[in-house]
């Protein structure tokens, strides 16, 4: 089959002629040609019946020319085209003629143009146009009656053009639109039944627009999934905002100038596994999850959350990660139902104990961050289900003691900050403790500290010419492994990270002899 | 002017690692060279991947929906592998109920 320079064809109907600097469209193409790729050259037009003697063609790839201007009857003949791409072009309106007669195109691509124009009919007739890609382009609006005459339309990008607002049933006919996505515009204001019609969307994007309010809109979307509305200037999320869209899956609402989320927002979204809710800073009540019994994750900052309701694990038996961190909690109920629990965080709250229940039964928790609070006192038997607990952080609290039962497992523990906490802690309750933060320097001799373990070991760790020897010592932080045979390159004692170090004016040992 | 050395379409390159940064409004799609990353500039992504656009950079994103051989974003497939069934941006090992697939398409329609 004819084959023109410089394209490549494969025999079967494929020829690529892109990327060769064409001006035009390369002539002596086989005629049973199915797939043409004429993209990245530099054609500045389609004339009339361009294509003539290409009846099956199936796939047209124009994109990045610099075509301008499209003949009403460049396209006459392609019966059979599925697959038309003119994206990266300079067009500046929808070339309507010449699309009219593609009664077989499933996929059109104008993204990446200067268009500015959409003329009513520019897609009458193309009633098997499945794809259609109009992002990146100067739309000031949506094109409502052109995108009238798509009944098989699933998948529609409006996305970085400068639609300011979208009117009452803007998409009223695409009733097999499943995503449509509209963000980097500059949509401020949506009508109320804006989407109407859209009974079948289940992703829609606005996220980067300008939005006030809350897109009510969303009511009439029954099988939404997925929806973005983040980076808008939304305060307010209403009672009910999801109400109408059960099987909502991800909600993306960060970036908001949040003040307010209704409590009953949230309710009855089965499906939800993950919710990020920071900064809704008017919040006064723990919002009611009621019916939101597959969250896994639940991030709530930045409120004036005090209390967190007693049926929190009823409701959320699958949670994993639990993030209540910068509210103003005082009181912790139990945690006892949510058995997943991986990682609770609470810092920066107003917690002043920790009964024995609270974390009860939570046998897969490995992070638990109270810091920043105002807890003076833990149940002795507060930490003992914690099998897995690896990370544990109180530093800036009120503590007096620390009960260590339930803590061998410990690699990590913050204590900075608990200034009343003068008693030594005990290493042989913490023997995986790897990192320590302790309010007084001294109280990490125990662990190792250089002074304090030289003194009672002195065989151990001295150089020929008596110096001690420090294995690892980053600033801030002292670390003296208790016994080194490093010919033998055996470690016996694992090294603790203890800070703050001890050292020459703040030793193990003071004037009156050991401080254990 | 484009430095000489650089691909087609791409604005910024080094020797290394190709398209550091391409042309405005064409995607760059990362492709891996053993541990090398190369970039280089597209006016349409390859099979298996789409095309996000955003103000600040366009880039070719890999279709991550089971069994889907093209698609138009992250979560709606435009063609699946053989043998598999097309309904609603998913694939299916078969239509659903009340879907059929008309005259031999590979896409469910009611």
């Amino acid at each position: 089959a004819p084959c023109p320079t410089p394209c490549r064809c494969d025999g079967d109907g494929g020829a690529d002629c892109s990327g060769k600097g064409l001006p035009a469209v390369p002539a002596g193409l086989s005629a049973f040609t199915y797939y043409l790729d004429i993209s990245m050259n530099n054609i500045t037009e389609l004339p009339a019946s361009v294509f003539r003697n290409l009846p099956y063609l199936e796939e047209l790839r124009l994109a990045g020319n610099d075509l301008a201007f499209i003949h009403p009857e460049a396209l006459s003949g392609l019966q059979h085209l599925k697959v038309l791409m003119l994206q990266n072009n300079q067009l500046k309106t929808v070339p309507s003629k010449a699309l009219k007669g593609l009664h077989a195109l499933q996929s059109l691509r104008l993204d990446a143009n200067h268009i500015t124009v959409v003329p009513e009919d520019s897609f009458e007739g193309l009633l098997q146009l499945r794809h259609l890609w109009l992002d990146d382009n100067s739309l000031m609006e949506v094109p409502v009656a052109p995108l009238s005459n798509l009944p098989s339309l699933q998948a529609l990008t409006l996305a970085l053009n400068r639609i300011s607002h979208i009117p009452d049933s803007a998409f009223a006919n695409l009733s097999s639109l499943v995503v449509l996505h509209l963000h980097n515009n500059k949509i401020k204001e949506i009508g109320e039944h804006c989407f109407n019609g859209l009974e079948n969307l289940e992703t829609l994007d606005l996220n980067y627009n300008n939005l006030l309010e809350f897109p009510e809109a969303i009511k009439a979307l029954p099988n939404l999934k997925e929806l973005g509305f983040h980076s808008n200037n939304i305060a307010v999320i209403p009672d009910g905002a999801f109400s109408q869209n059960p099987l909502l899956r991800a909600i993306h609402l960060y970036d908001n100038p949040l003040s307010f989320v209704g409590s009953t927002a949230f309710r009855n979204l089965s499906e939800l596994h993950s919710l990020i809710v920071r900064g809704a800073s008017m919040v006064l009540r723990f919002p009611d999850l009621n019916g939101t019994e597959n969250l896994e994750s639940l991030t709530l900052t930045g409120t004036k959350i005090d209390t967190i309701p007693a049926s929190l694990c009823e409701d959320l038996k699958l949670l994993r990660t639990l993030d209540l961190s910068y509210n103003e909690i005082e009181e912790l109920p139990s945690f006892q139902g949510c058995t997943k629990l991986e990682e609770i965080t609470l810092q920066h709250n107003r917690i002043k104990g920790i009964q024995a229940d609270v974390f009860r039964g939570l046998a897969s928790l490995r992070l638990l961050d109270l810091s920043r609070n105002q807890i003076r006192s833990i149940h002795k038997d507060a930490f003992m289900s914690l099998t897995s607990l690896t990370n544990l952080d109180l530093s800036s609290n009120a503590l007096l003691t620390l009960p260590t039962s339930g803590l061998g497992g410990l690699n990590q523990l913050k204590l900075a900050g608990n200034m009343d906490m003068k008693g030594s802690l005990s290493a042989k309750d913490l023997q995986k403790l790897r990192t320590l933060s302790v309010p007084y320097a001294y109280q990490c001799c125990a662990f190792g500290g250089c002074d304090a373990y030289l003194n009672t070991n002195p065989d151990q760790g001295s150089k020929s010419d008596g110096s001690r020897k420090k294995i690892m010592y980053s600033p801030g932080e002292e670390v003296c492994e208790g016994s080194v045979a490093e010919d033998e390159g055996e470690r016996i004692q694992l090294a603790v990270h203890c800070s703050p170090p001890t050292g020459a004016f703040k030793p193990c040992e003071h004037l009156l002899g050991s401080w254990m | 002017e484009v430095p000489p050395s650089c691909s087609r379409g791409c604005e910024l390159c080094s020797e290394y690692n190709g398209c550091l940064k391409c042309l405005p409004r064409l995607f760059i799609l990362l492709e891996r060279n053993d541990i090398r990353q190369t970039g280089v500039c597209l006016a349409s992504c390859p099979v298996g991947y789409f095309g996000v656009r955003n103000p600040d950079m366009n880039k070719c994103t890999k279709c991550k929906i089971d069994n889907c051989e093209a698609c138009f974003s992250r979560n709606f497939c435009t063609k699946c592998k053989e043998g598999l069934y097309l309904h609603r941006g998913r694939c299916y090992s078969s239509c659903p109920d009340g879907f059929t697939t008309p005259n031999g398409t590979m896409e469910c329609t009611s």
